[in-house]
């Protein structure tokens, strides 16, 4: 019957595909507008000196901003570059005040003639203030970012300037010239590299944690369409008529399970095959599916069943089609919320994750984690399917119970 | 020959409702009758037939069914009934001849046997011509045929019929009362509800008014009405029995 349910179909497989392209195509240009594309920005600088210079080379050669000195062809001033931005036509505006490099060449001068008099250092005397204005609607994870990045940039041209400055001083007052030749930057290096379990060539990106992610979503929402199918078929007399018919209740429930679970694999199945062969060709990372396929099919069986018995379980108690559309509904973006779908479960209020452990998504969410982006094989998911197989056997014990208390007592 | 249906002081209260649904209710049906059980809306006609197909407990008395105890010999109980619901318990998506091969199925026909069966059944209900379309497409009528056809597959030795005719036009109608006729004709016993009087008094041998759960009268309609003074009809009689007031 599902195959002539072409709307049925539809929301079963295409709204899953979309869903995954949507969300992966949307958090892929997140970390492409930090790390790649060019962010409008509009720069005043008002230093006429070297540091002014440095900065607005450092902040151009960062190859993350798209910088602009004028509108229409006027140089901006400060007002003006308040104003664009607020109204949303640069996301960043940067103001290098006037004198910045004489002040903070003043600062240095005074520093090193105290040093080499040995006196107590003189406090600053003029602070140097750049001014970094931010669209207002720009979201604050973005914003974050952003002026991480900034500082970065802030302090490596400063602290050059600053120690150019200070071997200068140094060079002017002392019979033994320096060079900065054996006081290189960098000398503490940072490599990053991801944490993996086994060898792996792919680090994770945006399809590594979005495929799963909403793939789980998708197999826990066919939760509406199994617990409506239970509830019509209780509505229209055809759960009474099979009932009369000389099977068990068992027999009728597993091979509705059985066709959901059908379901559910072949939409899984989609969506890897969409991650792993149609994702390159939207310009999205493919999708590199691990190295243990039975750790894979472990966690998508675990999860679909997890999924398809909290969906008879609402079929039978929930009383009309509406309760329990509106209930399987809810009750599947709350999860997903307090699952880590939406938001990463380790950004999130200690109690919150906490809570996140309750939330059966989360639990597939984690397996399919560890085999996507932790490199794992069956050993690291049989926790999460374990839980997950537990709901499940729970959840349809629960509808057999309550569906023999309801035959029996009412 | 044993009565097909026996019940001795039937009684059930649903929970949360003070009066019983069903009160001391007594009933013998003889095999290869067609039994009407009549009554107003909330009477008790529903929850009987839905104890007596083991849908629902009972609180206290005994039914028998073919000699097999309820609840206890349900399973044996289901082999031998069929049951037509008044809803259209069929999947709209699927076909008439897919609809009635996957009910078929359960019941454990199978290959040709199924086939020629629901074949036969579509021509005698006037439907060969419609079984490869889609039920959606299919009118009232129609699809109250193929409901019936559903309940009757496996030739029970009881069907019970919950308002076959509800909604139908005569053409439709005719159709399934003579199908029912002839279901009588070869042995099965029918148990039959509905609110058509006229309906009733042509097509069943036997009948029992029931309010307020008990039985308030039964037995043959034409010697009902011969009993009761001034009664020409059925409906007549129900009326002088159950009264002119509302029931809902």
């Amino acid at each position: 019957m599902l195959v002539r349910d072409k709307a049925g179909l539809a929301m079963m497989f295409l709204l899953p595909v979309l869903l995954v392209i949507i969300m992966t195509c949307l958090q892929d240009s997140t970390f492409h507008a930090v790390h790649e594309n060019h962010i409008p920005l509009l720069l005043l600088n008002r230093d006429t000196g070297s540091l002014g210079v440095a900065m607005e080379k450092q902040i151009t050669q960062s190859g993350i901003f798209d910088v602009h000195k004028s509108i229409n062809g006027q140089p901006v001033t400060e007002e003006q570059l308040v104003t664009a931005v607020a109204k949303g036509d640069y996301l960043v505006g940067i103001m290098v005040p006037e004198q910045a490099t004489v002040n903070i060449r003043k600062n240095v001068k005074r520093y090193v003639a105290g040093a080499f008099n040995g006196k107590a250092l003189p406090p600053v005397a003029d602070e140097v203030q750049v001014a970094i204005y931010l669209d207002p609607a720009i979201k604050s994870s973005f914003r974050t970012t952003l002026m991480s990045s900034l500082r970065e940039y802030a302090v490596r041209t400063e602290s050059d300037f600053i120690f150019n400055e200070i071997i200068a001083e140094v060079n002017h007052l002392s019979p033994i010239p320096i060079t900065d030749v054996h006081l290189a930057r960098n000398q503490v290096l940072f490599t990053e590299q991801y944490a993996s379990l086994k060898e792996r060539d792919k680090i994770p990106n945006s399809t590594q944690h979005n495929v799963p992610a909403w793939s789980m979503f998708a197999i826990f929402f066919i939760t509406i369409s199994l617990s409506g199918n239970i509830i019509k078929e209780r509505d229209d007399g055809s759960y009474t008529r099979l009932r009369l018919m000389p099977c068990p209740y068992s027999f009728y429930l597993f091979s509705k399970i059985a066709v959901y679970f059908g379901v559910c694999v072949l939409q899984f199945t989609a969506l890897m095959l969409l991650g792993v062969f149609v994702f390159p060709y939207l310009g999205l990372p493919p999708l590199d599916a691990g190295v243990d396929y039975f750790a894979l099919i472990l966690t998508c069986t675990s999860s679909a069943l997890a999924a398809i018995g909290y969906g008879v379980l609402i079929g039978k108690v929930a009383v009309t089609h509406q309760q329990a559309a509106i209930f399987a509904s809810i009750s599947v973006v709350i999860m997903a919320a307090i699952g880590g779908i939406w938001i990463p479960v380790f950004v999130m209020p200690h109690i919150m994750q906490l809570v996140s452990h309750i939330s059966p998504l989360n639990w597939g969410l984690e397996g399919f984690y560890a085999i996507f982006v932790r490199g794992g094989n069956w050993t690291s998911v049989l926790p999460e399917s374990a839980v997950s197989l537990l709901f499940f056997a729970l959840c349809t014990g629960a509808a057999i119970w309550y569906n023999k208390r309801k035959r029996i007592d009412l | 020959m044993y009565p097909a249906i026996t019940i001795k002081r039937l009684v059930k209260t649903y929970r949360g409702n003070a009066s019983p649904a069903i009160d001391r209710l007594s009933l013998s049906i003889a095999q290869g009758t067609v039994f009407g059980l009549l009554g107003p809306n909330g009477a008790g006609k529903t929850t009987l037939i839905n104890i007596l197909c083991g849908l629902r407990s009972f609180d206290e008395g005994e039914v028998n069914i073919y000699g097999y105890a309820l609840p206890r010999q349900w399973k044996e109980i289901k082999t031998l009934i069929g049951f037509v619901p008044q809803e259209i318990a069929l999947y709209p998506l699927l076909t008439a001849y897919e609809n009635l091969k996957i009910f078929g199925g359960i019941f454990g026909l199978r290959g040709a046997v199924l086939d020629n069966r629901i074949n036969e059944l579509l021509s005698q209900f006037g439907l060969e011509q419609s079984k490869r379309r889609t039920l959606q497409n299919f009118s009232g009528g129609m699809k109250r045929r193929v409901n019936l056809i559903a309940g009757i597959l496996h030739r029970p030795k009881i069907l019970f019929l919950d308002e076959p005719t509800a909604g139908v036009d005569v053409q439709s109608k005719n159709v399934i009362l003579e199908s029912l006729r002839e279901m009588n004709r070869q042995g099965t016993t029918i148990i039959y509800t509905s609110h058509y009087m006229e309906e009733a008094e042509a097509l069943c041998s036997h009948v029992a008014f029931i309010d307020e759960g008990s039985v308030v009268c039964e037995g043959n309609p034409a010697e009902m009405i011969k009993q009761q003074p001034g009664c020409t009809s059925l409906e007549m009689l129900y009326l002088q029995l159950t009264g002119k007031k509302l029931r809902d």
